[in-house]
């Protein structure tokens, strides 16, 4: 048996496992260590091929105020430094080109500029749900859609990187939610 | 001749030697010329191989899309690991096994281990709600797979990356992005595959089905590369068509004029898919430069192509390849190659002039074009490998070109239509009649 061929085997494989491994340390020391956000969003209902049913989430905060000194192209990428209202909702005060120093902030990328204000891409926009409560959650929105409480995600922030964690109304889970209204 | 052929050939020796047809020196020549290499899968096995493999992997992935709420975290990445490490343990058997190993099997293997991973990715990236579009999912999953390429030479999993690789690039043409995450990057990605083909030190050759694959491959990933550069902004993103034509034609110069070694030479033109696609591009590209309006644009594509890096990339490429074409004497892909290049002739000639309005182009391109037409008549007349229809088809279109864009009546434009017909239908009959030669005996 040829050993080259093997050796590019071995370093395949564990290339296969490194990729999500990675992910996998990353996401969980997000979503144990970081800090719980909470973002008012809407969440129409589409469908990945390969990753099923889930939830299109878009908070609803599209747009920030850009320094007049601060010079951004398309998809640049910035650092956002969250605040949290009395409302307890989280959103956007301010963008820097470096980490601010102190308080939560996410590493996101910024969309087109205009005026003052840029558009900023979220880094979180999936919230993947069972097929079985899709069609469920589907009408559920419909339904609420309209409501002033509107939809919540929950996020949870570490050094600049969000891992969308939960969507909520009224305080309760999104899934507990679909749950009864299915049984 | 490809596999097929070579093993219908061998069934028919025992019965041609029964017959007197061959004698035992000419059929064992015969033999021990049109071996088949038993390792290389038939087009059968990779496509009963990559059935099963297909449809255990799509299963796996539907089974993952249901997203199965009920199981905690660590659970749900456990199923999508452990079909990753069980296709692993296969592969690594089949490669353990080395050439004993059925190419069915080292075909299934493969893909398998290639569905897998990308189950895996979609598995982990659903648990987390990680965002990113499908683009960049598919990149990595072809990253993480193409070693299988390498390793079990998996022509199913190198059709995979090849038609992935396209999608991706055709995804990418994208206004402002960074050229790292752009179609540019598809030429590094289709060199990924060198190890699997041409390979060190140099593998059997391709089977016709990767042949074609890879050509349109390279014709929609280049291509898009082509279409990327030529973005521009003048108040809103836009693209300059003229620029972008050029480039896919010096790319299609390139697919022509790709080396081949001398039993690639030696195959019939059919089997060189980046000959006939490239070759008709640059025939129909010939055709519409004969129109006055069109070689403008064309002239004006140039200049703006020249000052991208792309385009002199493509030009030194070209230069390589015209080098080594040179040096194996393909005088016809050559000939057809250069039409590509008439642009770069012309600017000398319409420099200074108001804009590029001028007939210079059009008019060399129509004689270049001729003189193609007619030397591959005259080839075969001189009992050399010519292509006398394709050379008599070249001119009759040449005319009927010349004829639409004069300012002769209706009556006239039709009576020379009909004429070049019964003249291309006689020369057809003609050529029919001369190639009519009783069949040479085989031994």
């Amino acid at each position: 048996m040829k050993t080259l061929p093997l050796i590019i085997f071995a370093i395949a494989a564990i290339g296969q496992w490194a990729a999500p491994l990675s992910q996998i340390w990353t996401h969980e020391q997000t979503l144990t260590q970081g800090t719980l956000i909470k973002l008012k969003c809407s969440a129409p209902d589409p469908y990945d091929p390969l990753r099923g049913r889930y939830l299109a989430v878009r908070p609803e905060q599209r747009e920030v105020s850009v320094p007049s000194e601060m010079k951004l192209a398309s998809g640049a990428p910035v650092y956002a430094a969250l605040t949290t209202g009395t409302d307890g909702l989280a959103t956007i005060s301010s963008l820097s080109l470096t980490p601010p120093a102190t308080g939560d902030y996410i590493h996101l990328k910024t969309g087109y500029t205009y005026q003052s204000k840029a558009s900023i891409q979220w880094p979180f926009e999936r919230f993947y749900i069972n097929e079985k409560l899709a069609p469920e959650a589907d009408k559920w929105f419909a339904e609420n859609i309209r409501s002033d409480k509107g939809i919540i995600a929950e996020v949870r922030v570490l050094k600049g990187r969000a891992v969308l964690a939960d969507l909520s109304l009224d305080g309760k889970s999104f899934r507990e939610i679909l749950k009864e209204r299915v049984k | 001749m490809n596999t097929s052929h070579q093993r219908w050939l061998l069934e028919q020796l025992p019965q041609w030697e029964r017959d007197g047809l061959l004698t035992a020196d000419a059929a064992r020549t015969l033999r021990e010329c049109n071996a088949v290499d038993e390792s290389q899968p038939g087009l059968s096995q990779i496509v009963m191989g990559s059935l099963g493999a297909l449809l255990i992997g799509s299963g796996l992935i539907a089974v993952i899309g249901y997203n199965w709420d009920d199981f905690s975290r660590p659970v749900r990445l456990l199923f999508a690991f452990l079909p990753l490490l069980a296709t692993q343990i296969i592969s690594f058997r089949v490669l353990q096994r080395g050439d004993a190993a059925a190419a069915w099997v080292r075909e299934t293997a493969a893909l398998l281990q290639a569905l897998a991973t990308g189950a895996c990715i979609a598995l982990v990236s659903q648990i987390y709600n990680l965002g990113g579009e499908w683009p960049d999912f598919l990149f990595w999953w072809l990253l993480l797979s193409l070693p299988l390429t390498w390793v079990l030479r998996s022509h199913a999993v190198a059709i995979f990356y090849l038609i992935g690789i396209a999608i991706w690039s055709v995804d990418q043409v994208g206004y402002g992005r960074p050229w790292n995450d752009s179609s540019l990057l598809y030429p590094l990605l289709l060199l990924g595959l060198v190890p699997y083909w041409p390979g060190w030190p140099a593998k059997a050759p391709l089977s016709i089905s990767v042949r074609w694959v890879m050509t349109i491959s390279a014709i929609f990933g280049l291509c898009s590369a082509a279409v990327f550069v030529s973005a521009y902004h003048e108040n809103y993103y836009t693209y300059r068509d003229e620029t972008f034509l050029w480039l896919w034609t010096l790319t299609a110069a390139a697919l022509v004029l790709f080396p081949l070694n001398q039993v690639g030479i030696d195959e019939s033109t059919g089997r060189k898919p980046q000959v006939v696609l490239g070759s008709l591009w640059l025939l129909g590209y010939g055709v519409a430069a004969t129109f006055r309006d069109v070689s403008d644009d064309i002239l004006k594509g140039a200049s703006h192509a020249l000052k991208l890096p792309l385009c002199w990339g493509l030009l030194a490429v070209l230069l390589v390849f015209v080098l080594l074409a040179s040096t194996r004497k393909r005088w016809a892909v050559l000939a057809i190659a250069s039409i590509a290049l008439l642009p770069l002739i012309s600017f000398p000639f319409v420099e200074g002039k108001s804009g590029y309005y001028s007939t210079m182009l059009s008019w060399l391109v129509t004689l270049h074009l001729s003189l193609i037409g007619l030397t591959l008549i005259v080839l075969d007349f001189l009992g050399k490998r010519g292509a006398p229809r394709l050379g008599a088809l070249l001119l009759s279109v040449l005319i009927i070109a010349r004829m639409a864009d004069s300012h002769f009546s209706l009556l006239a434009k039709g009576l020379a239509f009909i004429v070049v017909g019964v003249a291309f239908l006689t020369f057809n009959f003609f050529m029919s009649r001369r190639h009519r030669q009783p069949a040479l005996p085989i031994a």
